[in-house]
């Protein structure tokens, strides 16, 4: 540790401006005693001490100099004054700030919503509200006087009824229209862009007055105008009901109470039994409202059509022509009696005559016409009994399909064919050879119900089945739905049966594996020579030898389920056996024969050749760690190079946007 | 009273003026040795303060950030002194304080030549202490030295001085 005499300057400047602690100046002073150099810069320091506190004083700033400084500062920043200096203070305060920022936020979001068009529909709403003010004006004090001084007046009557029609907003706006002229006066200079608003909604309320005008049929119309109307009234009715017959009677009696009768009655039998049909009814026309309310509770209406043809102009129109053909007739006929003249010109004006009068028989017959149509109103009936729907009968078609598979298709083919008879038809057969001598068959036949599942097992003991598909469909006849009633019949059973060769089929299971050897020529053959110890048959089988020396052979073979275990164990007498996989496809559900059913083999066998890389070990290990870890620091490095493609736009950016803020900063401290 | 100022209450800001700039003016002081010019100093250095007020983010710190600026207006005032021509700026500036040195004794001119040849840093501790009469505590905090540093500051000055001025000393002795 340093001594005091070692810092002793320290110690004295401490000393003389009366910085040092009581124990450290007792200690300076045992050592002051002890050490003359220290003594006599302690004198030193002393004399220095006093000159300086006497030469600083005179650069020592003078009393008035805080007061020069607070007066410059107020001479250069002014004191706020007001509103200014109370928002500033307000500033200050953390809640104030927060609030400032979401208003900021707030502002930010309304624009943002402008912007993008949200805004319009707020706009919109202002402009609504700004209507409404428009329509509740007139209300308002200066106007009602206006108002009723405008419906007593003459000319207002108009205006007043359609007023009363269209309602009290647009009423009201045809109202201050008429106003306008007496209202500008006392409305303030401001309210004159209103009033010019409405000006123009007058401009586009106005023609819908008297379009109201007409659409209101004319209050003291005569009712006569009614009466002498020709009305064809006709209704269609559609009833769900529970006996045809019954409904018949009803309907009869009705249209007897009604003074009316059955026109036409028809109707249809189903195949289920239920019975469909029309009535025509005739009833005279202001009874026909009542006529229908009483229908209608004979059973469930499903439709319902009402119609009136308004045939008055027509009906009068050819009255009139009627009237003028009578004129005309007369006059022909007056013609003939007075002239005399030549035959030609008399025959003339009896063709006219003939002519005018077949005209007057077609109007009159039209005019008939009508006068019947109008005379009765005709209602059409629709009537069907419930349950209208439900079948009559039920028709259970079976399909039963079924692969075969057999040595020989040809026989087979031929012993099914063998089997037809009346009940069992063959209704197509087919055997098909392929360019290979492949051969396939197809057959379809029809079998009689009682028949069919005799003669399915027997078709099933040919070959070995593959695939049995059995479908039965029940078809509802003359309906849909369910019934109760309804029998049920079994049609003819459709059989399709195909029929392919053993090696065609689709093996059990399959195995594949590789058997590892020295002598793989002679273990081929050996193999061969088990397989077919076990009744098993070659597919394919393959010899290949590659550069290295590695010779393969390649067997491919089938042998029955039931030898396959076999087989199997009699393979490790081979060599090696290597890399098994078996892959077995159960069926659910089909009627397999397990143990004649087929396996499928693949089997290489092979020799190790010359060279034989083994991939263990430690080199290899180390080798392949190498390998990795090189392509691990590779991928890194992608990455890397990745990222910073990533970064370093945005790092530039926004290094460029400080260096830019800090040049703005000084430019703004130098001043 | 710091954090009130750098949130912008006047009154509290106008309370340092009074407070420290006595302590800031020493410090320019330390720098300059020129009252007119370190007078100015000090008043730029209290608006700038005002108008940054809200660079500062620690209030307690806000003399030491006073004095970070008095500091270094007063050395570009410095360094243009130096770059301006000569025969301007020897004129204003030298001329007060050469005026001042003519009434003293020799002794005077010596130690004035003797402050000047001191480290910025020993001027200024050196001011501070004889302006103020500020306690070795406040001038580590606002020279921002730490904690017993001003001891020795202070002693390798007065060392160095008394060393410069043994003769003259020797001779008031």
């Amino acid at each position: 540790m340093a001594t005091i005499h070692d810092e002793i300057d320290n110690w004295l400047a401490a000393d003389t401006h009366g910085e040092l602690s009581d124990d450290e100046r007792s200690a300076l002073h045992t050592h002051l005693v002890e050490c003359a150099a220290c003594r006599k810069s302690h004198q030193e320091n002393k004399v220095m001490n006093k000159i300086l506190e006497e030469t600083l004083a005179h650069e020592k700033p003078d009393p008035a100099f805080e007061q020069r400084m607070l007066a410059g500062f107020r001479k250069r920043i002014p004191q706020r004054s007001g509103l200014v200096k109370l928002l500033v203070d307000l500033m200050r305060f953390r809640a104030t700030q927060i609030t400032a920022v979401a208003a900021v936020l707030l502002a930010l979001v309304q624009i943002g919503r402008m912007i993008t068009g949200e805004g319009a529909a707020v706009l919109r709403n202002r402009g609504n509200v700004g209507s409404e003010e428009f329509a509740r004006r007139p209300a308002q004090a200066p106007f009602t006087d206006e108002l009723s001084a405008l419906r007593k007046s003459e000319n207002g009557r108009d205006k007043e009824v359609a007023a009363g029609k269209l309602g009290s907003g647009l009423g009201a706006a045809v109202v201050q229209n008429a106003a306008i002229p007496a209202a500008t006066s006392p409305v303030q200079p401001k309210d004159e862009r209103r009033d010019a608003a409405e000006v123009e909604r007058t401009i586009v309320t106005g023609p819908n007055i008297p379009s109201a005008e007409q659409v209101e049929p004319n209050p003291e119309a005569p009712a006569s105008v009614l009466t002498n109307r020709k009305l064809i009234r006709n209704a269609a009715i559609e009833l769900e009901i529970a006996s045809f017959d019954d409904a018949v009677q009803k309907i009869t009696a009705f249209a007897n109470e009604e003074r009316g009768y059955v026109a036409t009655t028809s109707s249809e039998k189903q195949a289920n039994g239920k019975l469909k049909g029309e009535i025509l009814v005739k009833v005279l026309p202001e009874n026909l409202d009542h006529f229908l309310q009483k229908i209608r509770g004979i059973g469930d209406l499903k439709n319902q059509t009402l119609g009136t043809e308004d045939v008055t102009k027509a009906y009068f129109d050819t009255d009139a022509r009627l009237k003028n053909a009578h004129v005309m007739e007369q006059r022909l006929i007056d013609m003939l009696k007075t002239k005399t003249g030549k035959v030609s010109d008399l025959l003339q004006v009896e063709k006219e005559l003939g002519r005018v009068r077949e005209e007057i028989e077609k109007m009159q017959g039209e005019l008939k016409y009508w006068d019947s149509q109008v005379q009765f109103a005709t209602v059409t009936i629709s009537l069907f009994e419930k349950d209208m729907e439900e079948p009559a009968a039920f028709l259970l078609k079976e399909r039963a399909q079924l692969a075969l598979y057999a040595p020989d298709v040809e026989k087979i083919y031929n012993d099914i064919k063998g089997l037809a008879s009346p009940k069992v038809q063959v209704t197509n057969a087919q055997l098909d050879r392929d360019n290979s001598g492949r051969v396939s068959a197809r057959l379809s036949m029809l079998i009689a119900p009682e028949e069919s599942d005799a003669v399915i097992s027997r078709v099933k003991r040919f070959g070995r089945v593959e695939n049995l598909q059995k479908q039965t469909e029940r078809i509802a006849q003359g309906g849909g739905g369910m019934s109760e009633n309804a029998k049920t019949k079994r049609d003819k059973v459709e059989l399709n049966v195909s029929i392919s060769r053993e090696e065609q089929e689709q093996a059990l299971q399959e195995t594949s594996l590789r058997i590892r050897t020295v002598a793989v020529d002679e273990k081929a053959k050996e193999l061969r020579n088990l397989a077919e110890k076990q009744s098993g048959r070659m597919r394919s089988s393959s010899f290949s030898r590659d550069p290295d020396g590695r010779e393969f052979a390649n067997v491919s073979l089938r042998i029955p389920m039931k030898n396959y275990s076999a087989l199997m164990e009699s393979l490790n007498a081979l060599g090696k056996v290597e890399n098994v996989t078996v892959q077995r496809q159960d069926r659910n559900g089909a009627q397999i024969d397990e143990a004649n059913a087929p396996a499928d083999l693949s089997i290489q066998v092979y020799s190790q050749g010359n060279i034989v890389s083994q991939e263990t070990g430690l080199f290899a290990t180390l080798r392949r760690t190498l390998a990795q870890s090189a392509a691990a620091i590779m991928w890194s490095l992608r990455m890397i190079g990745v990222a910073i493609a990533f970064l370093a736009p945005w790092v530039i950016a926004i290094i460029f946007i400080v260096w830019i803020a800090k040049r703005i900063l000084r430019a703004r401290q130098q001043k | 009273m710091y954090r009130a100022a750098t949130q912008g209450d006047r009154e509290a800001f106008e309370m340092i003026i009074r407070t420290h700039s006595r302590a800031l003016f020493a410090i320019a002081y330390g720098i300059l040795q020129s009252r007119e010019e370190v007078e100015d100093v000090v008043q730029e250095v209290l608006i700038k303060a005002w108008k940054t007020r809200w660079r500062v983010r620690d209030p307690e710190k806000f003399p030491a950030w006073l004095a970070t600026i008095a500091r270094h207006r007063a050395h570009d005032i410095f360094r243009r002194r130096r770059t301006v021509p000569l025969s301007v700026t020897i004129n204003e500036a030298i001329e007060p304080s050469s005026a001042a040195e003519s009434h003293g004794s020799e002794l005077d001119q010596q130690l004035q030549s003797a402050l000047a040849a001191l480290p910025e840093l020993h001027r200024s501790a050196l001011t501070l202490r004889y302006f103020e009469e500020m306690d070795y505590r406040s001038i580590e905090n606002i020279l921002g030295l730490s904690n017993g540093a001003l001891r020795g500051i202070l002693g390798r000055a007065l060392t160095t001085m008394r060393k410069q001025l043994r003769p003259a000393l020797a001779s008031l002795e």
